[in-house]
């Protein structure tokens, strides 16, 4: 379905993958389906950081919780080093969970109030018994160095960090377990910048030291420009375009993509006589999508057409391809 | 000793007396409970019998220790096993949902359409009246409490980040339940027990006093409420004592328990006081003074803000200096912790309840012309200046606005405050709407909050605050919970806003550079309450002069870097502040000369200045 060039035989594989929350209505009402995830097919290899961008609501959270296995997808599979995570179940699973972790959005949630650093850390070593109970500490503490921590911080709670600390501990928690894998949900979104250019920083030397495959999910264009490889945009629960990094948000193929972008603030302010080029009217709700392309009800450059077929894939490049039938590279005054 | 442990001294004592009197009834030199003495019978308080004698001449002391010890057996037998029972059913069925749920949660759930007594009563009668059916029956009665209590709180943990990364990490569901999931739900837990613990006590007394508990002559609390009851006209003591037992256990076992839930959080909650004992601020509100025709529209200069009360000396906000012009855009920037939002809450006397302002002043010139110092400002001086002359659209809009208004209403209250004629409201609140950008606003000003997107709501919140027409307009954060696209046309609606009413000052807080350089004139750079940096937003950019604005502009993920500039460290909490310069920590070029005394502002151009004794050296 697309190029994957000369890249490596990929990790982690969704193939057509979907997920439907229906909601029913009153008591005897119909369920109604909602779709937060339609059709999305995605490879991504060691080494390699995919970043999924677009706005809240567009399935991407969702998308990371059914590539770790935490959510079982409506249609489609998601493979994991050739097995289906579908298949695989109790203890073969869990040990299967071992090769990949996640970092959360909120470093204030996903930490347990009331245990220690180190005893959160310890845990996917103990689970897995990845070093002997015995040098527990020893690795906690190297894995908290690994993240620039100092071992002391392994008896203390979380309550007593700051949020970049926490998310580091997060960090030093997804990598415990020495996984392949690591989705990372909106990871930076709730530090400042400071700390944000510290957890992004840690980021970039993990992939690139220990050859991790990455799902990077987060609505911050210049956070996912700056560390991922690929690209993947979201729009209500379709892939509207995919591709190398610099292409994609260089010269976005799809209208929403340039879109993003315009509306992304930049330190370097562009047009600004002009005031800003917005795109007009709210993300559609998804339990009414608009028939066609889900775009065309605030798309710039929709015609009739657009309302007739979900748009196929258009390869615009080496592993470059955009849903959208004017698809094609322009770049963003 | 911590202080957490300390709160548990008073409870811990209370309870600790009454179970070692209880537990050392057999050893202690009491007179035996059933010896008779009926010629001594009602006799009051003596030097032998310290509380009198009972109907039959019965020691009311020995009875009442050894009453007790049948009366908080059960009770507290019978709350301990309903709490293994339903936190074992309420974790099971809260965690795993579906067919779990509906043979632990809901089937003990059947318990609670039946009436106590009756199930009580039943056990009782099959069983047989006595203390093992009794604990027996309590434990039955109690487990669904439990059960729903934990099953509720389950959800809500389960849901959480830590409790999935926990699935993620491969845990067995046994042990996510016990390690993480019990420990977080312990706190509702606790308070459940000490309920129950004291219902428990009541219900025993009820059953003995209904002769269904304790069988006679074994004395237990409700048997002597019980029999004290029917020569209350004879000795009234009698039933005070019994009474006073159980009436002290229960609030004793209540506060133990409501103590230990506040110990178990490691996150110290600091108390906040009742409403009513904030001292309302009592400043004398300086008279206006007429202003100098060239008067920027807001002069803040030197201005404090501090904890009041005993700590005081913690100051969040010092030595502030903005100043905003007519029709100017100026963007409080800084992290969290900056004191950028304090500063501007300042402005409309919105501080919360424990902060003050202790210093400086910030100067406003009204409509009419004259000057008001808003850091002397009382209550009813900022509630004549608030949505007319100043007003503030806050970044929250789903928890700004009033979730049970209409839009309209909220709109045609805020008009009617500031005296807009009553005939003119709608028309106005419509045009209002339409301004901000809100499609069809006749229909759309009948809707509640929650019926309008993320977006509309920050439209309807910046309507409200400009519906007086205010000549500043503070904004904290208003997109920073908006997607790109969305926040984009709230920044084009604000740039909007600003051309139509060209005298307007705009105050814009944020964390994003981005958005300053978008939005704003000038840029007021804030770290660790104090203000390092300023200027105009371009130049200012292009060449900053404090070590701090240069190092998060470089913290920017934009334009080609390999690496990002990330600041080492983080801001200093409020009580930690380093002496000198409040950045020279985690500054790069910091000396030691930075660390004696807190740099002056010095004026690298005009207009702009800075807090660095080494500014010429920083780009």
């Amino acid at each position: 379905m697309f190029d994957l060039g000369t890249s490596p035989a990929p990790l982690v594989e969704a193939q057509a993958l979907g997920r439907n929350f229906p909601q029913r209505q009153g008591l005897l009402g119909r369920a109604r389906d909602i779709w937060a995830v339609r059709d999305v097919t995605l490879a991504i290899a060691r080494g390699e950081t995919v970043g999924v961008v677009g706005e809240s609501g567009c399935g991407k959270s969702t998308l990371g919780r059914m590539m770790m296995g935490l959510d079982a997808p409506t249609t489609g599979a998601v493979r994991f080093d050739g097995r289906d995570l579908d298949t695989v179940r109790g203890p073969d699973r869990r040990r299967l969970a071992r090769r990949m972790q996640m970092v959360f959005q909120d470093p204030f949630g996903s930490l347990d109030p009331r245990r220690s650093v180190g005893a959160q850390v310890g845990d996917g070593l103990r689970i897995h018994g990845i070093v002997p109970p015995a040098d527990i500490g020893a690795e906690v503490a190297r894995l908290l160095d690994q993240v620039g921590l100092p071992a002391s911080a392994a008896s203390r709670r979380p309550h007593e960090f700051s949020g970049g600390q926490r998310q580091r501990v997060a960090v030093a928690r997804a990598l415990s377990t020495r996984p392949d894998f690591i989705v990372a949900d909106e990871p930076v979104s709730a530090l400042d910048v400071s700390i944000q250019a510290q957890v992004v920083n840690l980021l970039m030397d993990l992939r690139r030291d220990l050859d991790l495959a990455m799902l990077f999910i987060s609505h911050d264009l210049h956070v996912v420009r700056h560390l991922c490889t690929r690209i993947v945009v979201m729009y209500l629960g379709r892939i509207v375009e995919e591709g190398p990094a610099a292409q994609v948000f260089g010269t976005p193929a799809h209208p929403y993509t340039r879109a993003l972008l315009t509306a992304t603030p930049s330190l370097q302010p562009r047009r600004r006589e002009a005031g800003f080029d917005v795109l007009p009217g709210e993300l559609p709700s998804p339990a009414n999508p608009p028939s066609g392309c889900p775009f065309r009800t605030r798309c710039p450059l929709a015609e009739a057409a657009c309302a007739e077929a979900v748009p196929e894939f258009r390869q615009t490049g080496p592993g470059w391809q955009a849903a959208c039938i004017k698809a094609r590279p322009e770049s963003v005054a | 000793m911590s202080r957490a442990a300390r709160k548990l001294i008073l409870p811990g004592i209370l309870v600790g007396l009454l179970v070692a009197v209880v537990l050392l009834a057999p050893v202690l030199p009491l007179a035996d409970v059933r010896m008779m003495d009926v010629p001594g019978r009602f006799s009051g308080p003596s030097a032998e019998h310290w509380l009198g004698q009972d109907e039959f001449g019965r020691d009311v002391l020995a009875r009442l220790i050894w009453g007790g010890r049948a009366s908080l057996f059960i009770a507290v037998g019978s709350a301990l096993a309903a709490a293994v029972l339903g936190t074992t059913l309420g974790l099971l069925g809260g965690y795993f949902r579906g067919v779990v749920e509906l043979v632990t949660v809901r089937a003990s759930e059947v318990i609670l359409c039946l009436p106590p007594l009756l199930l009580a009563l039943l056990v009782v009668t099959l069983l047989g009246a006595g203390t093992g059916p009794l604990i027996l029956a309590l434990t039955l009665l109690y487990t669904p409490n439990y059960a729903r209590v934990v099953y509720a709180a389950t959800l809500q943990v389960r849901s959480l980040d830590f409790v999935t990364a926990q699935r993620a990490m491969g845990a067995h569901p046994l042990a996510i339940l016990t390690r993480t999931i019990l420990p977080n739900v312990l706190p509702p837990l606790l308070v459940q027990m000490s309920l129950v613990v004291a219902s428990a006590m009541v219900i025993e007394s009820g059953l003995s006093f209904l002769g269904l508990g304790v069988v006679p002559p074994t004395p237990s609390w409700g048997l002597m409420i019980r029999a004290a009851r029917g020569a209350m006209e004879v000795a009234p003591m009698l039933l005070v004592w019994p009474s006073l037992a159980l009436a002290g256990t229960i609030l004793s076992f209540n506060l133990l328990c409501d103590r230990l839930q506040s110990v178990l959080d490691p996150r110290q909650i600091t108390a906040g006081g009742a409403l009513w004992l904030h001292r309302p601020a009592r400043k004398a509100a300086a008279a206006p003074q007429p202003a100098a025709p060239d008067a920027p529209l807001l002069r803040i200069r030197d201005l404090a803000i501090a904890v009041e009360g005993p700590r005081h000396g913690l100051d969040l906000v010092r030595r502030a200096d903005v100043t905003v012009l007519p029709g100017q855009t100026v963007a409080l920037v800084g992290e969290s912790g900056s004191g950028k939002t304090l500063t501007s809450l300042a402005l409309m006397g919105l501080l919360p309840d424990r902060l003050a302002v202790t210093g400086g002043e910030a100067l406003y010139t009204t409509r009419e012309g004259t000057t008001v110092d808003l850091a002397q400002l009382d209550d009813e001086g900022f509630r004549r200046l608030r949505s007319t002359e100043i007003s503030m659209v806050f970044q929250d809009a789903a928890a700004a606005l009033n979730p049970v208004l209409r839009i309209g209403d909220q709109l045609a209250e805020t008009l009617r405050v500031a005296g807009t004629p009553e005939a003119g409201i709608p028309a106005r609140v419509v045009d209002l709407l339409r301004q901000v950008g809100i499609p069809d606003p006749e229909r759309r000003c009948r809707a509640y909050p929650h019926e309008l997107s993320g977006g509309q709501r920050q439209r309807a919140m910046i309507a409200l605050a400009v519906a007086n027409s205010p000549r500043l307009l503070l904004a904290d954060e208003p997109t920073t919970a908006l997607d790109p696209t969305i926040q984009a046309q709230i920044l084009q609606l604000f740039l909007q806003l600003k051309r139509d009413t060209p005298g307007m000052g705009l105050v814009f807080v944020t964390h994003d550079l981005a958005v300053v350089a978008e939005i704003a004139d000038r840029v007021v750079v804030m770290y660790a309450g104090e203000v390092v940096e300023q200027g105009p937003v371009a130049e200012v950019f292009a060449r900053p002069r404090h070590p701090y604005t240069a190092a998060l502009i470089a913290s920017v993920p934009e334009g080609g870097a390999e690496r990002l500039v990330a600041i080492p460290g983080s801001v200093p909490p409020p009580h930690a502040m380093p002496p000198g310069c409040r950045f020279a920590p985690r500054c790069d070029f910091a000396r030691p000369l930075c660390e004696a005394a807190a740099p002056v502002a010095s004026a690298p151009a005009e207009g702009r200045s800075t807090r660095c004794i080494r500014w010429k050296e920083v780009t």
